[in-house]
């Protein structure tokens, strides 16, 4: 291996607020090569970001401060160096890509001239040959078209185009390390697997060295050399990534390794890093039977899964206005011409990018919005011509879970007043004590406790808050729940925890299930039945097994390359 | 966009509805009798009748209302009743002595606006960001009443730095009238300029387009002047263009206090006299100007930024 | 053991370690306890006596000195205390209700509904606010009751406005979407879920509010359309044109500085709700 680029020492951060003192990185050592990608793996709130905002010299100061140790880049401290030196090196020698490629580029200024600032700023050349420089960096990065596209302006490029920007901004002037905080978790599959081979296209054509900050392994797998494993602020684990994959040492490391479903054999339940390691942050020994891949049986009759839901052509439009008189003069097809039928006791996953429609379709089903044409057959009972009242007495049997558990939840009601408000509504429970007796096993059956219930919202985690929102509709009974993305805004544990949870609630009360996800290895693990989407319409479906195994849409044949395969590539 | 110009537009029709509506009750509606009011006590039933026929309130309500409608459409809002001239003439030979103190009491003041809360903006957090802010506050909690005889007692009559009162017309002989004027204009209104401006800009500054151009190597004045200062100034100028019209109300206190002939001094003298037609004018006038404006800050603010389609 | 505590409690908290934003506090509740006393004839109930030689300097036995009449400045000062808290109260009372409840129609319902209140303040923003004060003050009665009323009607637009477009941004969320998809009606919406999440910003808007009466008073003082008979702090401003001519600044400066250091707390306080109740910042911190 070649010197080493950056040389990280006992680095240490902390936060002092109001509140008192956070440590959000406490000790952390290591190295970067030039040519070398390392990553850097571990949940939100790990500290992993702010590792990359301190070698960038961008920790917002106060309230964050390096309190221990030194950055060492090309043997020169980063810590110590003045604002200016920083500068010189910000977008120089070391650059950055983010998360959100959405809100990163200033909305007011075209994407060429953004490419153009960072040239002039490093390189002291004139306008026209940076717009030059841009034209062809916007070429390298896979832009087609940039002599037109350099003119645009951020909202009128797709996610994808803007993180191309992005990472064409970047490597403007051929940085010797690019550090890269999670650039593909806001992108679709198939355009996360593209922007993946561009960096490291990129990497090798210009010997940079490559801090890639993510929390998916399966990315990992795919892009690095090295990896670091951050948990709870500290390094746990730091070796090659074939090392890492095949033997991890750090329990956590294997919770985190086996957490995460994959697309071909999955054991029945997900193991968890709680199962690895136990509260005082010791080892726990994993039986191999907990391991063994299960094989899910497929065979369903009428008799025991008779259909229980039953979508006939259903169809959701939304008017494209326009003309003086504001005449309709298209229809965005956001669900087009969708059947499709679901047995008891089952889970249909519907997977699709986004944009496809899939939580429009969701939400049609449920008449949280309103479908335009077509039929759903609940039991024989057609939702979509109900009454109002008709239509409220049957919501206690079809529930909703959503994604995102901070706007889920009234953040000014108490645990228990959540709970008991559709119990209110449907005349659940004989007196105000019974319906509280009804929220306490609630909150024990989702594995949280009774004191919890006193509590608001904003006292809890995500996973919690999610747990809290599948008590709210088990609240009423449901015979059927949609989960709209309910385990995409988790972390990968808690994702096991929450997704272990709905298999359990399945079995134990012949649920049904629509598992709503763009995430294929997800809907892979829990789904009996898999309907794919693509511009509104479904354009695949069948049981896990054939779409997974056998898909017969190049579409889907697409999506399912593009997954990460989470297997080291040779180094 | 012309389509959207043109519809917009057309909406002043509805809302100029409303707005005569408004002023039609008020005036002619729950005010007590003009009549009665002008003829005094000692009015006889009949000469109060006559009055009554003379002014047009002896018509239905509705074709009272279709009056101000007409003169709305129209411009012309008749006469005053006090004075007998044209309305429109008193309006035409106030309005340059009351623009002569608002606009550059409006340029000066947006301008020390913009740039101190730059400043303020730059220096964030530190304690003359603070100082500054709470120095804004304690001047926002001072009535505009107390600025105006505090001033024009002090810097004018005691220091007879400025004129203490009067106008005349004419550039440049009406500025020695206008600058304490202006002064107070602009020190009232520093304080909430600066804070909202604060405002706006720090929104901007803690967006994730800044972290990037941090990220880029860009200085943080760089970084304020240009990308912030840029994406802030699209709320702000909508926020300067919206308050354009009530200039052409005039700084109706400062012209009372300063003897300055402009537009408020008139409305003032309108109301004392209960010269309903001008009061009328007024309302309905500065109605239209605000809706106009209105529209030219939509029109604005979609030129200004490249994400807003306007339907 | 974490504590349970509700975001106001939690909002409280925040408040309660700001130190100027307590202070602040404490000279609203003083105010409000001056203008109680005096409204039940326990405080300045004398004001209009005369207690000395006209026009004496600030002195032991008249702490802010006499006016023309030789009436207790002091004491009209407190008096006028009344008459600013009344203004400022009521013209909350008037304007919050009409805003809140037009808001949340407009916001919730939408569609021709909401046309219709947009309509409906749009017309009212369109003219002027000293314009229409002007306006409704002059065909109405003078006096205190007016003034509320006026200072109430003209000042419902903005928090319309306000509560309008949170209305829109709660009515799409997740968990008011989760209401409707088990089976809660509207007014179980409105009332128990939207209303309370937008309640902070009322309050926010309430102190402002509040303030900017006080401050109009003096405006509708000057132009002869505020209380009669009584002293009001407008008045005493007004009145000081013709005093400072004669060096008599004490009416100026009594009436100034108790009127400053309330509208000072109450735009204070007003920023101090504004961080602890304001869920933006809340997300800025985890």
């Amino acid at each position: 291996m070649s010197k080493n680029l950056l040389d990280v020492k006992n680095l240490t951060v902390e936060f002092h607020t109001g509140e008192g003192i956070t440590r959000a990185v406490d000790n952390v050592s290591f190295t970067i090569a030039e040519g070398e990608t390392v990553g850097l793996v571990g949940e939100s709130g790990s500290g992993k970001s702010v590792t990359s905002l301190a070698v960038m010299g961008l920790i917002p100061n106060p309230p964050g401060k390096i309190t221990q140790g030194e950055i060492l880049f090309e043997g020169k401290d980063i810590v110590t160096a003045s604002d200016s030196e920083m500068r010189a090196l910000r977008g120089n020698d070391i650059s950055m890509i983010f998360q959100e490629p959405m809100t990163a580029l200033n909305p007011l200024f075209k994407v060429g001239a953004q490419i153009c600032e960072s040239i002039m700023l490093h390189q002291k050349v004139g306008k026209k040959e940076a717009w030059n420089k841009a034209l062809e960096l916007m070429h390298q990065v896979g832009i087609p078209n940039p002599k037109n596209r350099a003119h645009s302006y951020p909202h009128e490029l797709s996610g994808g185009q803007k993180q191309r920007i992005c990472i064409a901004m970047a490597i403007a002037c051929s940085p010797k390390l690019l550090i890269c905080d999670e650039p593909t978790t806001a992108l679709d599959v198939t355009i996360q697997k593209q922007v993946l081979e561009l960096i490291e296209n990129l990497q090798k054509v210009h010997r940079m060295g490559v801090l890639f900050i993510t929390h998916d392994l399966g990315v990992i797998g795919d892009i690095a050399d090295d990896v670091l494993v951050l948990y709870k602020s500290k390094l746990v684990e730091h070796d090659n990534v074939k090392k890492i994959f095949t033997n991890a040492t750090h329990p956590y490391t294997k919770g985190l390794l086996s957490c995460r479903p994959g697309i071909k054999h999955n054991p029945r339940r997900l193991l968890t890093v709680s199962d690895y390691v136990d509260a005082d942050g010791n080892e726990k020994v994993v039986p191999a039977a907990a391991l063994e891949p299960y094989e899910k049986s497929f065979e369903f009759t009428d008799a025991k899964n008779p259909v229980l839901l039953e979508i006939n052509n259903l169809k959701t439009y939304y008017p494209i206005k326009a003309g003086f008189f504001r005449k309709t003069i298209a229809h965005v097809k956001a669900v087009d011409d969708v059947s499709f039928n679901i047995r008891r006791g089952t889970t249909y996953g519907l997977v699709g990018e986004s944009g496809c429609g899939k939580t429009t379709l969701g939400r049609s089903i449920l008449r949280l919005v309103e479908p335009t044409e077509g039929q759903v057959l609940y039991d024989g009972i057609d939702v979509t011509s109900l009454n109002s009242t008709d239509l409220r007495n049957l919501r206690s049997k079809m529930q909703i879970i959503f994604q995102d558990p901070y706007s889920s939840l009234n953040p000014r009601m108490t645990i228990s007043q959540i709970l008991t408000e559709p119990m209110e509504i449907h005349n659940i429970g004989e007196s105000k004590k019974e319906r509280l007796e009804l929220a306490k096993s609630l909150v024990s059956r989702v594995d949280l406790e009774q004191n919890h219930l006193a509590r608001y919202p904003h006292q809890f985690s995500g996973g919690q808050r999610q747990r809290i929102a599948i008590a709210r509709a088990l609240a009423v009974n449901p015979e059927f729940i949609i989960c709209d993305e309910s385990v995409s805004a988790l972390d990968v544990s808690v994702q096991a925890q929450v997704l272990n949870l709905l298999q359990d609630l399945q079995e134990e009360r012949n649920l049904t299930y629509i598992f709503i996800s763009h995430d294929l290895s997800v809907v892979n693990y829990i789904s009996d039945y898999v309907g794919v989407m693509f511009q509104g319409k479904l354009v695949e479906h069948g049981t896990a097994k054939e779409v997974y195994t056998n898909p017969r849409m190049a579409y889907t044949k697409n999506l399912l390359e593009a997954i990460p395969k989470g297997i080291p590539k040779t180094v | 966009m012309l389509q959207y110009s043109i519809r917009r537009l057309l909406y002043i029709i509805p809302v100029l509805l409303g707005v005569c509506f408004i002023v039609f009750f008020l005036f002619n509606v729950v005010a007590t009798d003009p009549a009665a009011q002008q003829l005094g006590k000692h009015a006889t039933a009949s000469s109060i009748v006559e009055l009554r026929k003379e002014l047009g309130l002896d018509r239905s309500y509705f074709v009272q209302y279709l009056d101000i409608v007409k003169s709305a459409f129209t411009f012309d809002f008749g006469r005053s009743w006090s004075s007998h001239q044209k309305i429109s003439d008193i309006l035409m030979n106030k309005a340059g002595a009351s623009l002569s103190l608002t606009i550059p009491a409006f340029i000066i003041s947006m301008f020390l606006g913009i740039s101190l809360s730059l400043f303020v903006a730059f220096y964030r957090g530190r304690l003359i960001d603070y100082a500054t802010m709470l120095i804004c506050i304690a001047m926002m909690s001072i009535s505009y009443l107390v600025y105006i005889i505090v001033f024009q007692y002090v810097l004018a009559y005691e220091w007879g730095l400025f004129e203490v009162s009067g106008y005349e017309s004419g550039f440049p002989a009406f500025i020695p009238y206008v600058a304490l004027p202006i002064l107070i204009s602009v020190v009232t209104s520093l304080g909430p300029d600066i804070r909202f401006f604060r405002t706006i800009m720090l929104d901007e500054i803690y967006q994730d387009y800044v972290r990037t151009a941090r990220a880029k190597g860009l200085s943080e004045k760089v970084i304020l002047f240009k990308h912030v200062l840029r994406n802030a100034l699209v709320p702000i100028i909508t926020y300067i263009i919206i308050q354009l019209p009530f200039l052409i109300l005039g700084a109706l206190l400062l012209e009372s206090f300063f003897d300055i002939p402009g537009l408020g001094g008139e409305l003032l003298r309108a109301l004392n006299s209960s010269d309903f037609p001008v009061i009328k004018a007024f309302t309905v006038l500065t109605a239209i100007a605000y809706m106009v404006f209105s529209l030219v800050t939509d029109i604005f603010y979609a030129l200004a930024d490249p994400r807003i389609k306007l339907q | 053991m974490e504590k349970e505590y509700s975001l106001w409690a939690d909002a409280f908290r925040r408040l309660a370690k700001n130190k100027i934003a307590l202070v602040s506090l404490v000279i609203v509740i003083v105010y409000a306890a001056i203008a109680l006393l005096v409204t039940f004839g326990l405080l300045a109930d004398d004001w209009a006596q005369e207690v000395g030689p006209a026009n004496v300097a600030p002195a032991a036995d008249y702490l802010l000195g006499t006016d023309f009449l030789g009436r207790d400045v002091l004491k009209k000062v407190i008096y006028g205390t009344q008459v600013a808290m009344t203004v400022g109260f009521f013209s909350c009372a008037i304007a919050i209700p009409i805003g809140v409840t037009l808001g949340a129609i407009a916001g919730y319902f939408g569609g021709i509904v909401d046309d219709a209140i947009v309509w409906f303040y749009t017309t009212f923003a369109s003219i002027p606010y000293l314009m229409m004060i002007i306006a409704i003050a002059y065909v109405m009665e003078r006096g205190l009751k007016t003034m509320c009323i006026v200072l109430g009607v003209t000042s419902w637009v903005g928090l319309c406005r306000l509560v309008r477009g949170e209305v829109i941004k709660h009515r799409n969320r997740d968990y008011v979407q989760a209401v409707t998809a088990l089976g809660g009606g509207h007014s179980k919406k409105i009332f128990t879920h939207i209303l309370p999440n937008v309640f902070h910003l009322v309050i926010i808007n309430a102190s402002l509010r509040f303030q900017s009466a006080i401050k109009s008073e003096v405006i509708l003082s000057y132009l002869g359309l505020g209380v009669q008979n009584v002293p009001s702090w407008g008045k005493m401003i007004d009145d000081a044109k013709q005093d400072l001519m004669q060096d008599r600044w004490w009416q100026l400066v009594g009436a100034s500085f108790a009127m400053f250091l309330i509208v000072l707390a109450l735009n204070i306080l007003g920023d101090a709700l504004r961080d602890a109740l304001d869920p933006k910042l809340k997300g800025q911190e985890s």
